[in-house]
C-alpha cells in the first residue's frame, strides 16, 4: 500500500461533505473495512485519474491531530503511516477557520497536499466570499473551489491531486504576515490587530 | 460585565475573554478567546447550552460553559464590523 | 518545524482575515429549523414526533407491509406446503432438522433450517433492518442526530454519558454490532464501557423487533418500556461504580443539509448487504444447531437445570430455558421460539425482556471482544447480574400488580 504516491488521503472536520465527496470521486465500488487495532471503520475504493489508479481513502473526521477520541486516533496513524501520500483536505467554505487548523497540521507533517473548498455553493449563497487563489498563494499548494453535492470542480480536482505537493509552514507564516495584503481583503476594524481574532 | 457562558441570557452576544479549563477541546470546534459568541439556547435542568459563533453553531456542557468567560459590554459597532 | 497550538490559530486567524470576508449573516430556513428544533420548548415535541414517526414507519413497513402483506402468507400458503410435500421421509433426523415439524401450518412454528429459518431472515427481518437502516442514513445525512443529542444530553448525563450516546443506542436497535463499534465516540474508556454494556443489555435489535412487532404486537409497548427504565435505572448504578470520567458534551452542531440520493443508497446497500452476508448464515446455523441441541436431549437437560430458577425466581415456564440458549446465537429466533410457548402475557413479556437482556448475540459478542477481553469480562459479569436482579424484580413486579 506504500508505494509512490498512489494513495489519497481524504482529510478534514467532521461535516465538511468528505465522504459525499469520496462517493463522487470513487463512484460505487467502496469497501468499508476497519483499521487494524480499532474498531473505527473507514472507507476506502480507487480513482483513476490520467490512466494511473490511485486508492482513496475517506479517513474519519478529526478536528485536529492531537487525537481526542479514537477516530481522531485512527486519523493520526493513517497519515504516519503513509507519508508519501496525497492528502486531500476537505475545508468547509462557510467554516474554513476551524478546517484550516488541520490543514496546517497536516502541511506540517510534510505531506504533499490539495486543498478541496468544498461546499462552495453553500458560502455564495451566505454571501460568503473565500479567496481561494489568495488561499493557495499563502499555503503554497493548489486550491479547488468544488460542490460535491452539484459537481462543481470535482473535474479540475481530479487534475490538482496529481499536482500536489508539499509546503513549508515557515514560509506560510511568512507569506501571511507579508505586506502584500490587498486592500480590499484587509479588515478594517480597530480591533483585529495582530492575532486576537476575528474573522 | 463579564459572566461566564452557563449564565448568558437567550439572544445575547460576548466576547470571549477568556477559557478557564478544556482550551484546546474548545478551541478545535471555534470556541476561542476573542471570539464573538450569541446563545442560541439552553437545555433545561443543567443540560449544555448551545451557541453560535460565526457559522459555526456548538453544544457545551453546562460544567465547560461555566469555564468560558464572556464579556457582554460589546459595542455592537464592533459586532458588525467583524 | 512544527508549531505550538496557539501559534497555529494565530495563523489561522491571519490566513482567515485575508481571505475570507463574510457578507452579512442572513438566516436561512435551514438556520430557522436548526434553532427550532434545537430549543427546547419547540425540539422536544419535534423530537418526540420524529421518534414517533420513525418507530411507526417501521412498524407499519416492516411488519404490517412486507412481513404480512407478502411474507407470511407467501411461506405459510406456498413455501411450507411445497418443502413438506417435496422434502422426503418425515419421520427422518434431516427432515426435522431443515424442515421441522411435518404438521406445522406456518412457518414460525415448523422450526425447520429451511422453513422457519428462512422465513424469519428474509420475511421478518431482512425487511426491518432495511428500512430501519434507511431511516437511520436519512437522520444521519440530515444533520438531525447531533440536535438530537442536545435535546437529550440532559437526561444521558445523569446517568454519566452524553447526549452523542443517542447516536449508539439508536443505532443499536437496528443491530447491536455497529452500536458496539459506534461507542467510540464516546471519549472516555468509562463511557465506552457503560455504552457498550448497555446496549448489549437494554436495546433489542432490528432483527428481534420485527420478530417482536409480528409475534406479540400487544406486549411489545411494555417489553420496551421494562427496557428504557432498565437502560435509566442501571446506567445509573453503572456510573455510580464504574471509575472513570463522565466528560460533558462538546459537538459540533452543523446545519441541516438534503441527504444525497446517492450517499443514503450507498449506505443502505452497504449496511444491507453487510446484514445480508453476515446475519443470514447465522440465523440458519442457529436453528440448525437449536434443533441439534433439541435431538441430543441437550435443551431438556437445560431445562430441567435451570427450570427451579426459570420457574421460582423469573416465574416463567421451564421450556423458556431453550428459547433463551438459543438467544445467544439469535436473538429474533429466540423470540420466534417463545411465541410458541404456552405462556400468559406477563410471562411472555418478562421473558422476550430477558431475552433481551441476559446475554449479547455470538456476533455482539465478538466485537464487544474486539473492544478488549477484561471490557468483555467485565460486561459478562454485569450482564448476568443484572439479567437475574432485572428477572427477580420484574417477577415481583408481577407478583405486586397481580398479575404474574
Amino acid at each position: 500500500m506504500k508505494d509512490e504516491r498512489s494513495m489519497i488521503l481524504l482529510i478534514g472536520n467532521p461535516n465538511v461533505g468528505k465522504s459525499v465527496l469520496f462517493n463522487r470521486l470513487t463512484g460505487g465500488d467502496a469497501v468499508v473495512s476497519n483499521y487494524p487495532g480499532t474498531t473505527v471503520d473507514y472507507t476506502k475504493g480507487t480513482v483513476l485519474l490520467d490512466k494511473k489508479s490511485y486508492t482513496v481513502i475517506d479517513v474519519p473526521g478529526a478536528y485536529s491531530l492531537e487525537a481526542r477520541d479514537k477516530a481522531e486516533e485512527v486519523c493520526v496513524k493513517m497519515l504516519e503511516a503513509n507519508k508519501n501520500a496525497i492528502a486531500v483536505i476537505v475545508l468547509d467554505a462557510t467554516r474554513i477557520e476551524r478546517g484550516l487548523y488541520i490543514a496546517l497540521e497536516t502541511i506540517e507533517r510534510g505531506l504533499s497536499a490539495v486543498v478541496a473548498l468544498n461546499m462552495i455553493d453553500s458560502a455564495r449563497d451566505r454571501e460568503i466570499s473565500v479567496d481561494s487563489s489568495k488561499l493557495q498563494k499563502i499555503l503554497g499548494i493548489p486550491v479547488v473551489e468544488t460542490s460535491a453535492v452539484s459537481g462543481e470542480g470535482l473535474k479540475q480536482l481530479g487534475d490538482m491531486i496529481r499536482k500536489a505537493r508539499p509546503s513549508n509552514i515557515k514560509e506560510i507564516k511568512e507569506r501571511s504576515e507579508g505586506k502584500e495584503i490587498q486592500p480590499e481583503t484587509g479588515s478594517k476594524c480597530p480591533g483585529c490587530c495582530g492575532g486576537c481574532g476575528g474573522v | 460585565m463579564t459572566v461566564s457562558l452557563s449564565c448568558m441570557e437567550y439572544g445575547t452576544q460576548g466576547v470571549i475573554t477568556e477559557i478557564k479549563k478544556y482550551s484546546r477541546e474548545l478551541n478545535a470546534l471555534g470556541i476561542r478567546v476573542g471570539k464573538i459568541v450569541k446563545m442560541v439556547t439552553k437545555q433545561p435542568i443543567k443540560g449544555p447550552v448551545v451557541v453560535m459563533t460565526g457559522e459555526v453553531v456548538v453544544a457545551i456542557g453546562i460544567e465547560m460553559a461555566s469555564c468560558i468567560q464572556v464579556n457582554t459590554d460589546i459595542d455592537p459597532a464592533y459586532i458588525r464590523d467583524k | 518545524m512544527t508549531l505550538t497550538e496557539d501559534e497555529r490559530w494565530a495563523l489561522v486567524d491571519r490566513i482567515s482575515e485575508q481571505v475570507i470576508k463574510s457578507g452579512t449573516y442572513k438566516q436561512s430556513l435551514g438556520d430557522v429549523l436548526g434553532e427550532l428544533t434545537v430549543k427546547p420548548l419547540t425540539g422536544i415535541p419535534v423530537a418526540v414526533g420524529v421518534l414517533y414517526a420513525f418507530w411507526s414507519v417501521f412498524g407499519s413497513f416492516a411488519g404490517t407491509l412486507c412481513t404480512d402483506g407478502f411474507f407470511v402468507k407467501f411461506f405459510d400458503n406456498y413455501f411450507l406446503p411445497w418443502i413438506q410435500s417435496v422434502w422426503p421421509n418425515p419421520d427422518g433426523i434431516l427432515y426435522f432438522l431443515f424442515v421441522g415439524d411435518p404438521n406445522a401450518t406456518n412457518c414460525f412454528e415448523a422450526f425447520g433450517v429451511l422453513t422457519s429459518g428462512l422465513f424469519v431472515a428474509i420475511g421478518v427481518v431482512l425487511p426491518a433492518v432495511f428500512i430501519f437502516y434507511l431511516m437511520m442514513a436519512l437522520l444521519e445525512d440530515s444533520g438531525y442526530l447531533p440536535r438530537l443529542a442536545v435535546l437529550v444530553d440532559t437526561f444521558l448525563h445523569k446517568i454519566g454519558l452524553h447526549g452523542y450516546a443517542i447516536v449508539p443506542t439508536i443505532l443499536g436497535l437496528g443491530c447491536n454490532v455497529p452500536a458496539v463499534t459506534a461507542t467510540r465516540i464516546l471519549e472516555t474508556k468509562k463511557q465506552r464501557f457503560m455504552m457498550m454494556t448497555l446496549i448489549a443489555l437494554f436495546i433489542p435489535c432490528g432483527a428481534q423487533l420485527g420478530v417482536m412487532i409480528e409475534v406479540i404486537p400487544e406486549s411489545i409497548g411494555y417489553v420496551m418500556l421494562f427496557l428504557i427504565i432498565g437502560y435509566f435505572v442501571f446506567g445509573y448504578i453503572l456510573s455510580k461504580i464504574v471509575p472513570g470520567e463522565n466528560p460533558e458534551i462538546l459537538i459540533d452542531v452543523p446545519p441541516y443539509h438534503m441527504p444525497q440520493r446517492d450517499n443514503i443508497l450507498k449506505k443502505l446497500k452497504m449496511r444491507t448487504g453487510g446484514f445480508l452476508l453476515n446475519a443470514v448464515p447465522f440465523v440458519l446455523f442457529g436453528v440448525l444447531l437449536v434443533n441439534l441441541m433439541y435431538l441430543f436431549g441437550f435443551i431438556q437437560w437445560l431445562s430441567d437445570i435451570m427450570a427451579p430458577m426459570f420457574v421460582t425466581w423469573f416465574g416463567l415456564p421451564k421450556e423458556t430455558a431453550g428459547p433463551l440458549v438459543a438467544a445467544f446465537l439469535r436473538k429474533d429466533l429466540a423470540v420466534a421460539q417463545l411465541s410458541v410457548i404456552e405462556m400468559t402475557q406477563y410471562q411472555m413479556i418478562s421473558a422476550v425482556v430477558l431475552i433481551s437482556i441476559y446475554f449479547p448475540c455470538v456476533a455482539t459478542f465478538v466485537v464487544m471482544l474486539k473492544e478488549g477481553w477484561k471490557e468483555l469480562l467485565a460486561a459478562v459479569a454485569v450482564l448476568l447480574s443484572v439479567a437475574f436482579i432485572y428477572g427477580g424484580i420484574i417477577h415481583a413486579v408481577g407478583i405486586i400488580l397481580g398479575v404474574a
